[in-house]
């Protein structure tokens, strides 16, 4: 059990502070050996990783993944019941079909839009839940709920939960990883892969396969010979005023941090070197596609699948940034021009995502990764008055997982005939990371942390898991 | 909906009660059990079994859990249920009071008597009004010591000392000097002393150089700057709004600097208090200490607007939330959010509760506001009244004016506008012209409706039978703009490029906010006679919405590039908008002397508004803006500001009436009175919640974990204090020097407590790992803002300036939504105290985010301290860490000649010790194949220069 009256790290080092020497540095740190971290599970896992895809802005599940085919018969009428709402930016016009097809895929024959091909060939391992929810129709909030289950700021993230639940099971990287879209970073930033009122240890590392961790490389003022040097010193300073104060396992820890950060700058650049892939391999993910975005994000699939390969707990790749002045633009906020907007963002997702999942596949990494496409909300199936795009709709709209413990080529739940709300096994944020966590091995109930008097979780008060998309081996 | 829950109080309380006062063998059997149902069965339950333990029967206590069985009736001693529990090692994090240790003693001692299984249940794992932090507070006197050591009297270490014995712990030796002087230079400024302090302190051979030791750092003015930025974390107090478009607040800042002045001036907390919440009520026309309502509006605030009423209520809801767990958190330590949706799960604490602090609130707006002295106040009305009369006076003669002509545009208004050519059209505008040979063309914009010109596209067509757009890049085209908008993060994003590529979903932006001008050159020279250009040729959005539409420019062609001329214009166009098509109707259908009439009222008023906009405008201060709420504030039911239920008067907790009774005003009462008398009622000297939560406060600082563990919440599922009696004692000496907290640093400071070393011992450290009961001073590693100030001040590069606007250790950007980049080079502006620094929410800089700085989303009463390779890399690797060991390197260059001394001076400026023999010699030898930067990097990232003993 994770929680507050159970042993804290310092505690635990204090207990091993006697007999440190047989202690692995990792484990010092918190990143414990896979036979710990198996330890610390509530019952056996289905998944050891995650992969967590995110669309920020808003991506409309009636565009993308889930199929209105009533919207058509009642494209340009009123939509009943709700004439002249109003929602995020303003009044909404008449009822807008999608401008795209919806073609059968898979075996299931799921209906995809023809914008997303590639993705739509794997509808057949893809568990749909059309039936999110979220609790706020903005951005910021709305984004930081996606990923902490808090509409306010300052919780911890799913990733630095996870963090916090299970630790590494790679010593030499990083524990939590964020690969930002090269276009930016996504509404409201850094609070989205925070460690809240965790340990900032559990805060995910940043990079992507363009800008690399910060602070990581030796400066061009230190040569090998200085650095080499400078370790042997501080080496000789540390031990000495280890020695001088004894009982104090927090300063091992320390020196262990630097033997750590020693062989991340040695592993993470090998993780990133894409260069070590193969051609097919690139031309699978499409990393030397025209469109610079769509190449950009391709070699994010990539770096991510390296990170998953490397035992990275959990990453976050994001495939669009914040707002910018232009609505849709950046993300898939698609207020004015949908059309436009997503001719634009479905190719840079698409084909690099779908290749990514085969990637993953066919080198067995699906068998213990679970892998999770969200965004913020979904979008109305009304035009915004006055313009051809659609505003936000946090009232229903679709995420998906698959891979380690999934169910493939199911659809749960669903939203009216329109798209407009959840209306069928309506479900919730805490629902998708109760899942998430059962997959992981854990009870959402019981990871807990205290602050400002209450044991906070991820799934808050709420959740449960959604076993209709769990896969049960017969 | 109020009884149930009055009663489950009242029993709770019974139970308590019951426990509390237990005298014969049936009621210790009741109380012991009664404890073990209440304290216990949360973890060592029939299910959860923890430790493999299930205390809900005697059988499960008798087969005991990993550790062997837990209970054998008749010999406490030799129970480990009485055992763990005595010596505070349960329940885990919440020890019990020790008149509870002896129930069970008692109990077991006679038998164990067990005739019931236990069940746990929620009425069972909450807290009655009895809480210990909701009584008055105690007055016991320092227990009397047989066995302490001399030095051991104060009354703070008799009442450490006897905890102490209790446990079986004994004191260790006082600290060196050298020792002492770093812990409390660190503690009181946040700065290490320097060699001539520890010098002076070391050699000092008066008996009081302690005390004297004391008084100077308490005197210092970096005092204010250290204690300030730990209010500031307990106040959440950031300078970005957060969320999406996380702007900065440029005016936060005298907040920061009040806070400082008022630790510095040991202003007494119950005024800051007042301050805080009714700074406005209390201090009107007194900026300096008006300000300080920037406490209630501190917290972030979502500054997306959204049109749904559902959206908007709920932000409201929000900001409202976050004043009140502010305030409740900071100050009584309650958590009053947690009453949001229901009552309280486990404080006496009505969802109501929540609502009267809501009323008192619901006036508050998270907004900047005039803050200024009475005098500039009431200098500024009298010259800007005259103005705001005449400009009303004006305004109605031209109201008049216009009236009278009415009519008259009635009639011709259409002949009118027949001479004109229809206004300008986002979707796209045609410019056509006698057919002309060029091979540039370009468009000059000199005006716009809202904001900086955009283009999506500029189309240049060829006359003759076949038109074609010349201009596209695919036929060759060219195009160039005189400025364009820069995205940081997408620099091609408005690139002037987008006017010639037949996408109309991008588009070029000016980035002269009032004109543009773009180029196009054709491949070759061509006839041509018309252009098409469009600002949203997608339709997307609505004309009003729509800014950045050219509405006034001139179109030229040229064949050289050099010599121009005019090919068309927007003269004959009819204006944009309606307004100025009405403007120029009535224009139009004035006489000469209506005209010249209405030509010198709007010069009058041009004129009038540009001596108001002359007045020198009040500053203003983010800290809240206030208003006179319309409406009573109603509960919402399940926390659902769409569902309304009861209306609530503004008031003071139920809390704590069983001590004293709670205010409560009118439905009308004016909105400042509100906050004033939560105010006053919080620094009642009644209120036992307020001196208890400030003086664990200081001693967490001190001691890096308070009495209590859980500096923000006294409540049932913070932690219980390990000396509920000092805490009592201690919160008595607040209201004892008057609310300041300077003497209370003082005596706490001198005690042997703290006084002591932080050797280590293992017998202690078996019975008190963490040193709770202080064995041992807890040694522990600095605050992010410490060691980059630690590092400043021994490179000897750090700016004292204080107070005024911040640094930012970020470049800030903003288009729609602000960005910050990482600085990578660093001037003298950000070498000033890290308290100083604009510290955006959710923004982590380098060093500062990565040493566990909270990002003030959320109140952080006590900080994390983690460990991550992260750390080391930006200690080892920041560009300002290289910048400040080459300084440092100077400062020893300059202060010392030989290798051997610039170490011995680098040892007493960063561990204020002198090198041992050993680390002398390894440390010439780096200095002298790798040199003296090298050397202070390698200093910088010593565990000594981190940690305080």
């Amino acid at each position: 059990m994770l929680c507050r009256h159970c042993v804290s790290r310092r505690e635990f080092l204090g207990d091993v502070g006697q007999g440190l020497a047989g202690i692995a540095l990792a484990q010092l740190l918190g990143a414990g050996t896979p036979s710990a971290a198996q330890n610390r599970t509530h019952h056996p896992a289905k998944a050891k990783r995650v992969l967590q895809i995110f669309c920020p802005g808003g991506c409309s599940h009636i565009d993308t993944f889930e199929h209105k085919p009533a919207l058509e018969k009642w494209h340009g009428k009123p939509l009943p019941g709700e004439e002249s709402f109003v929602s995020f930016q303003g009044k909404n016009g008449n009822l807008m079909k999608s401008p795209w097809t919806f073609v059968p895929s898979g075996e299931s024959g799921k209906k995809i839009s023809e914008l997303l091909p590639h993705l739509g060939k794997l509808a057949d391992d893809m568990a749909f839940i059309h039936s999110m929810t979220s609790k706020t129709n903005t951005h910021g909030p709305a984004c930081v709920m996606m990923n902490t289950g808090f509409v306010v700021e300052g919780f911890p993230s799913a990733g630095a939960w996870t963090s916090y639940a299970l630790g590494s099971e790679n010593d030499n990287l990083p524990t939590y990883v964020t690969i930002p879209d090269v276009r930016g970073i996504p509404p409201a930033g850094p609070a989205n892969w925070g460690a809240g009122f965790l340990p900032a240890e559990h805060q995910a590392i940043v990079f992507n396969a363009a800008e690399g961790i910060r602070n990581l490389e030796r400066p061009a003022s230190v040569s090998a010979e200085a650095e080499e040097a400078t370790r042997k010193f501080l080496g000789l300073m540390n031990r000495r005023h280890a020695e001088a104060h004894p009982g104090n396992p927090e300063l091992t820890a320390r020196i262990a941090s630097y033997e750590l950060a020693a062989r991340m700058q040695l592993s993470a650049p090998e993780a990133a070197d894409l260069s070590q892939e193969t051609a097919a391999t690139h031309r699978l993910y499409g990393t030397e596609d025209p469109n610079p975005l769509q190449a950009a994000y391709a070699r994010n699939c990539l770096l991510a699948r390296r990170l998953i390969e490397r035992d990275v707990r959990f990453v976050t790749l994001y495939c669009g940034s914040r707002a910018s002045g232009v609505d849709g633009l950046l993300n898939w906020d698609a207020h004015k021009t949908l059309q436009a907007d997503y001719e634009r963002h479905c190719p840079i997702l698409d084909r690099p995502t779908a290749g990514l999942i085969k990637d993953l596949r066919s080198r067995g990494l699906l068998d213990d990764t679970l892998v999770l496409w969200t965004t913020e909300f979904g979008r109305m199936p009304t035009h915004q008055d006055g313009t051809l795009g659609r505003d936000h709709n946090p009232d229903g709209f679709t995420v998906w997982m698959l891979g380690a413990g999934v169910k493939g080529g199911v659809s749960y739940g669903a939203t009216d005939e329109f798209g407009r709300k959840a209306v069928e096994n309506v479900s919730t944020i805490y629902d998708f990371y109760a899942t998430v966590l059962h997959l992981l091995g854990l009870d959402h109930q019981q990871l807990t942390y205290y602050h400002n008097g209450i044991e906070r979780r991820l799934t808050d008060v709420h959740g449960h898991v959604i076993q209709e998309i769990v896969d049960t081996p017969a | 909906m109020k009884s149930p829950s009055q009663a489950l109080l009242v029993f709770v309380s019974m139970l308590t009660a019951a426990t509390a006062g237990a005298q014969g063998p049936e009621e210790a059997e009741t109380a012991a059990l009664e404890l073990i149902q209440n304290k216990c069965l949360v973890c060592h339950n029939s299910e959860a079994r923890t430790s493999g333990l299930d205390l809900a029967t005697l059988d499960g206590a008798l087969a005991g859990g990993a550790h062997g069985p837990a209970l054998v009736p008749g010999d406490a001693d030799q129970s480990p249920l009485y055992g763990k529990i005595a010596a505070g090692e349960m329940p885990l994090g919440n020890p019990l009071p020790r008149k509870e240790h002896d129930i069970v003693r008692r109990w077991i001692n006679a038998g164990a008597p067990w005739p019931r299984a236990l069940t746990q249940g929620e009425k069972r794992s909450r807290d009655g009004p009895d809480w210990w932090s909701l009584q008055p507070l105690s007055e016991s006197d320092p227990p009397a010591l047989q066995n302490a050591p001399e030095s051991w009297q104060s009354p703070i270490d008799r009442f450490i000392h006897a905890e102490m014995e209790q446990k079986g712990l004994a004191p260790s030796p006082p600290a060196d000097r050298a020792t002492l002087i770093r812990r409390a230079s660190f503690d009181l400024t946040g700065l290490p002393p320097t060699p001539e302090e520890i010098d002076a302190f070391v050699n000092d051979p008066s008996e009081n150089a302690y005390e004297r030791l004391l008084d100077r750092l308490l005197a210092s003015k970096h005092y204010g700057e250290r204690w300030g930025r730990h209010w500031l974390d307990v106040v959440r107090f950031g300078e970005s709004h957060g969320y999406e478009q996380n702007h900065l607040r440029n005016n936060a800042w005298p907040f920061r600097d009040y806070v400082i002045r008022s630790f510095n001036d040991d202003k007494p907390f119950d005024q800051m208090v007042l301050e805080h919440l009714a700074g406005d009520q209390v201090a009107n026309g007194n900026p300096d200490v008006e300000v300080a309502t920037a406490f209630l509006v501190a917290g972030p605030h979502d500054t997306v607007g959204i049109d749904n009423i559902e959206g908007q209520l709920q932000k409201r809801a929000n900001d409202l939330n976050d004043i009140i767990t502010a305030t409740s958190g900071a100050f009584l330590g309650l958590t009053v959010h947690c009453a949001r949706c229901h009552d309280h799960k486990f404080d006496p604490i009505q969802q109501a509760d929540y609502y009267r602090m809501q009323s008192i609130f619901e006036g508050v707006h998270f907004d900047q506001r005039a803050v200024a002295k009475t005098e500039q106040i009431q200098k500024r009305e009298r010259l800007i009244r005259p103005i705001e009369e005449a400009l009303e006076r004006t305004d109605k003669e031209l109201q008049a004016l216009s009236e009278q002509a009415e009519p008259l545009i009635e009639q011709q208004k259409p002949s009118i506008v027949a001479r004109y050519r229809p206004p300008v059209d986002a979707k796209g505008t045609e410019e056509a012209f006698e057919p002309v040979e060029a091979r540039f063309v370009r468009m000059r914009i000199s005006g716009t409706y809202r904001g900086t010109p955009r283009l999506d596209e500029l189309e240049v067509w060829t006359s003759g039978p076949k038109p074609r757009n010349a201009a596209l890049a695919s036929a060759g085209g060219k195009a160039s703009a005189a400025s364009t908008r820069k995205a940081d993060d997408d620099p091609k994003a408005y690139s002037v490029d987008h006017v010639i590529d037949g996408d109309f979903a991008k588009r070029w932006i000016s980035n002269d906010p009032d004109r543009g001008e773009v180029t196009v050159e054709l491949a070759r020279p061509e006839t041509i006679s018309r252009i098409f250009w469009s600002r949203d040729r997608l339709g997307g959005f609505q004309k009003t919405f729509l800014g950045g539409v050219p509405t006034e420019y001139v179109v030229e062609t040229s064949l050289d590039g050099k010599s121009w001329r005019k090919a068309a214009d927007t003269e004959d166009r009819l204006p944009y908008t309606e307004a100025e098509q009405d403007e120029l109707i009535l224009m139009t259908v004035l006489d000469a002397d209506g005209r010249r009439r209405r030509q010198s009222l709007l010069q009058r008023k041009k004129k009038l508004q540009a001596e108001l906009d002359a007045i020198p405008k009040l500053p203003t201060v983010y800290a809240g803006r206030f208003e006179q709420p319309e409406d009573p504030t109603r509960l919402f039911e399940r926390g659902n500001p769409m569902n309304k239920g009861e209306a609530i008067a503004p008031g003071g907790l139920s809390t704590l009436e069983n001590i004293f009774p709670r205010f409560e005003l009118g439905f009308e009462a004016p909105e400042g009175e509100r906050r004033l008398a939560l105010a006053r009622w919080i620094t009642d000297d009644r209120n036992p919640l307020t001196p208890r939560v400030l003086a664990n406060r200081v001693w967490h600082y001190h001691f890096g974990r308070g009495l209590a563990g859980t500096p923000s919440d006294f409540g049932y599922n913070g932690e219980r204090p390990t000396h509920p009696e000092l805490l009592d004692w201690l919160a008595q000496r607040v209201l004892t020097y008057g609310w300041r907290l300077k003497p209370l640093h003082k005596e706490i400071m001198m005690s042997a407590a703290y006084r002591q070393s932080s050797r280590y011992d293992i017998d202690a450290a078996n019975i008190d790992r963490e040193a709770r009961y202080l064995w041992r001073f807890p040694p522990r590693r600095l605050e992010a803002e410490a060691i980059r100030d630690a590092i400043l001040a021994v490179s000897g590069k750090l700016d004292p300036t204080m107070g005024g606007p911040g640094f930012r250790l970020y470049k800030y950007t903003v288009d729609n939504v602000a960005t910050y980049y990482p600085r990578q080079e660093f001037d003298e502006a950000t070498f000033r105290r890290s308290v100083y620094h604009q510290a955006a929410r959710s923004v982590k800089v380098d060093l500062l985010g990565q040493y566990d700085c909270p990002d003030s989303a959320l109140p952080a009463p006590k900080r994390e301290v983690s460990t991550s390779p992260l750390q080391a890399l930006s200690l080892l690797n920041n560009p300002f860490m290289l910048q400040q060991a080459v300084f440092f390197a100077e400062r020893l260059s300059g202060e010392a000649r030989e290798p051997q001394d610039q170490v011995h001076r680098a040892y007493r400026l960063a561990f204020g010790r002198a090198p041992t023999p050993e680390e002398q010699a390894a440390a010439v030898d780096l200095i002298g194949q790798q040199g003296l930067p090298i050397f202070c990097r390698a200093i910088f990232n010593a565990n000594e220069f981190l940690y305080v003993m």
